[in-house]
């Protein structure tokens, strides 16, 4: 079963990674702001996820800790830049 | 009172995050808590009262599980649409009627209408009418407003 | 014991990398910005709370942090969705095959909020 369950972890990091890749493709080739900025959450979504397998994969919760402070810091920039646009002032 | 009120969640959350809970990290907790809580503001909701606790655990509980149903719903339909090789949208933008006096309380039920998949909420007037974008005008015109109501009346009973 | 918390946990690795594979789809394939909204969001609600799941059932010391994590990522996602709609629809991205606009006209009367 451990065997299993290491295959499968190293097998969904790396298709997480390429759908990384994928995200980070469309950023690069947007064809406006706010898809660009939706593909930077994505991606900040999906590093969030690498963190969590990592966090499995080496049996070690400091990841999660490291995951939170990411998610807090992708979710308040996110919603920062949103407003900027829209808005032209951050406040 | 109102302080405490706020400062009891973030207690729990150093708790969480701290991950042990010995006698010297619950002072330390509590004071940062009290600390950080004084620095917030104070906003105006309903007081807490003992007597209203199990009418609105429950209540929390059924909600609870109503927006769990609702993701997985949502969740899987639009994962059915997303596959089919025609893709067959038809997006649009509908106005729903939010209904909710308080200001948690429309708060909390277009964070609900958001988070079940092929729902978003785009917009809201001042008079709380939420405008949301659907993958399916027809369909979420039909069943949304039977939601919304459930959602409602569960929030209502919480918060009012 | 350990053997039905790690077959639990294997199961929801599996969904959620499924569920995110589809959102990434989705992403390339919808047509406009409000409708890969959509499936950007279930990105970040099933992909990662799934995995969240089977972090919990396998990582030692890591359950209320991990449930914290649910939580926090419950409440961020839809505010994200909101946010980036709203920009879209301050700045005037068109939507693709709309067949309804309830909001059109709207939003120059009630001026500027939020």
């Amino acid at each position: 079963m451990e065997r299993i369950l290491d295959i499968t972890l190293w097998v969904v990091l790396g298709l997480h990674l390429l759908m990384a890749l994928i995200v980070v493709w469309r950023v690069w080739r947007g064809e406006n702001s706010v898809a660009r900025l939706m593909g930077l959450d994505l991606a900040s979504t999906l590093t969030l996820a690498v963190l969590v397998i990592v966090a499995m994969l080496r049996q070690n919760s400091i990841y999660i800790d490291v995951a939170i402070a990411l998610a807090a810091l992708s979710y308040i920039s996110t919603v920062a830049i949103a407003k900027f646009i829209s808005d032209h002032k951050v406040f | 009172m109102r302080r405490v009120q706020i400062a009891i969640p973030l207690l729990l959350v150093y708790l969480a995050l701290s991950g042990n809970v010995t006698l010297p990290n619950l002072v330390v907790g509590a004071l940062v808590a009290l600390g950080v809580s004084s620095l917030l503001p104070v906003g105006n909701g309903a007081a807490f009262s003992w007597k209203r606790l199990p009418r609105f655990l429950w209540a929390l509980i059924r909600y609870f599980f109503v927006v769990v149903t609702d993701i997985l719903e949502g969740g899987l339909s639009t994962a059915r649409l997303v596959l089919d090789p025609k893709l067959p949208i038809h997006p649009g933008i509908i106005a729903l009627p939010a209904g909710s006096r308080t200001e948690l309380g429309a708060a909390l039920s277009a964070h609900a209408i958001s988070l079940s998949p092929g729902e978003l909420v785009v917009e809201m007037d001042d008079e709380g009418t939420l405008f949301v974008h659907c993958l399916d005008v027809q369909q979420s015109a039909q069943y949304a407003e039977a939601a919304q109501r459930l959602r409602r009346r569960l929030l209502r009973e919480m918060f009012e | 014991m350990t053997l039905i918390a790690q077959s639990i946990a294997l199961f929801f690795l599996v969904a959620g990398t499924a569920f995110s594979l589809i959102g990434i789809f989705g992403f390339l394939r919808l047509p406009d910005v409000y409708t890969r909204l959509h499936a950007s969001g279930k990105v970040s609600v099933f992909g990662v709370v799934f995995l969240l799941i089977a972090a919990i059932l396998l990582t030692p010391l890591s359950a209320w942090k991990g449930l914290l994590l649910i939580f926090f990522v419950l409440l961020a996602a839809p505010s994200v969705s909101h946010a980036l709609a709203s920009a879209a629809y301050k700045t005037g991205i068109p939507m693709a095959r709309v067949e309804r606009d309830d909001l059109k006209g709207k939003l120059e009367k009630s001026g500027e909020e939020g």
